[in-house]
């Protein structure tokens, strides 16, 4: 779920950007490319053309179906976008190593997936 | 209308009696459906009583804004929940007909009811 | 065998339909909480289709006076009976 509690400020292109104590926007409506790419540098990472496919497909899924998803419809939505290669676990594992679905959610701006462990 | 023939079987059976919007329930069983599909369990609904309003076409957010269930309905699919059955007798005492229905679910009388929840490891009702 | 629960009495919710619709021909339907009102004899109606697999619990009726009010098609159960009941069950399904 969407946290309303602000724990720090990412600052973007001289923005002020809020995010929860988890490190997911507080205000969804705050995203765009170049908070998603501050969010990456933090963790020291840069991101790719492989990135940006993900993070599409997981904002489409946010648009149609109002909630962040699983690992489980992540691989299937990733699928059925990009084709079963890159739906794969472990092409998301190495592009958001971890949990995807929660990093993926991050940094695509989508509230942290509740039904994930 | 079609009654399954063989009863169907899996994990877990969500049982939903109540209608959207009017209280949590609904969407607390659905919750703990995609929780359990998360989880790689295969799940099947049941859209029971009033519970069979959750599949009517065309609903929308609260008058407060409050989110609905239908969007949640269209992604059962994408985890993997397509095992969806309904109380024939309720749609019709409500005045509905399938074809009138977001989803497709397979409509159950009583003693297919009684098969899907004696089908199931875990029955949950919400 | 599986044991449907049912909390809500015949007069104030129509669950109890749903309860007698799910269950199979071995299953036993346990009343407790306001349910126990569908044990009086001038409810238990409701439930004749179940022969003898209708309980109610002790506490409950007891709590509500209606212990000595029960129809003689129900089997009065204490909270150890409905332990009993639970492990012999399958599993169990509640109905509210």
């Amino acid at each position: 779920m969407a946290s309303t509690e602000i724990a720090r400020y990412l600052e973007v292109e001289g923005r002020q950007v809020p995010l929860d104590p988890e490190g997911y926007l507080v205000e969804l409506d705050d995203w765009t490319p170049a908070v998603a790419r501050a969010m990456a540098a933090e963790e020291g990472c840069e991101l790719t053309y492989e990135h940006w496919e993900i993070i599409e497909v997981l904002r489409n899924f946010y648009a149609r179906f109002e909630t962040s998803p699983a690992m489980r419809p992540l691989v299937k939505a990733v699928s059925q976008a990009l084709g079963p290669e890159k739906g794969g676990s472990l092409h998301l594992m190495k592009l958001f190593p971890d949990s995807p679905a929660k990093a993926g959610a991050r940094l695509a701006g989508l509230p942290k997936p509740a039904n994930c462990l | 209308m079609q009654y399954p023939t063989v009863p169907p079987a899996g994990d877990v059976l969500v049982i939903l009696r109540h209608s959207p919007h009017g209280s949590s329930w609904l969407r607390e069983g659905l919750d703990a459906a995609l929780v359990a599909a998360a989880f790689g369990q295969a799940v099947s609904l049941l859209f029971q009583s009033e519970g069979v309003l959750a599949l009517v076409k065309g609903q929308g957010p609260g008058p407060l804004g409050q989110k609905g269930t239908s969007a949640t309905l269209d992604m059962l699919a994408m985890y993997d929940i397509e095992s969806l059955f309904l109380d024939a007798v309720a749609l019709a005492r409500l005045g509905f007909s399938s074809d009138e229905l977001q989803l497709t679910a397979r409509p159950v009388d009583q003693a297919a009811t009684a098969e899907l929840i004696a089908g199931h490891r875990l029955v949950l009702t919400f | 065998m599986i044991l449907h629960i049912l909390n809500r009495s015949p007069g104030s919710s129509l669950v109890y339909r749903e309860a007698l619709a799910g269950m199979g021909p071995e299953d036993r339907l346990l009343l407790i909480e306001d349910g126990v009102q569908g044990a009086l004899t001038s409810q238990a109606r409701h439930f004749e289709s179940l022969g003898g697999r209708l309980f109610a619990l002790r506490e409950d009726l007891a709590s509500r006076g209606l212990e000595g009010r029960c129809d003689a098609s129900v089997q009065v159960v204490d909270v150890d009976g409905f332990v009993v009941l639970t492990e012999e069950a399958d599993k169990t399904v509640s109905w509210f």
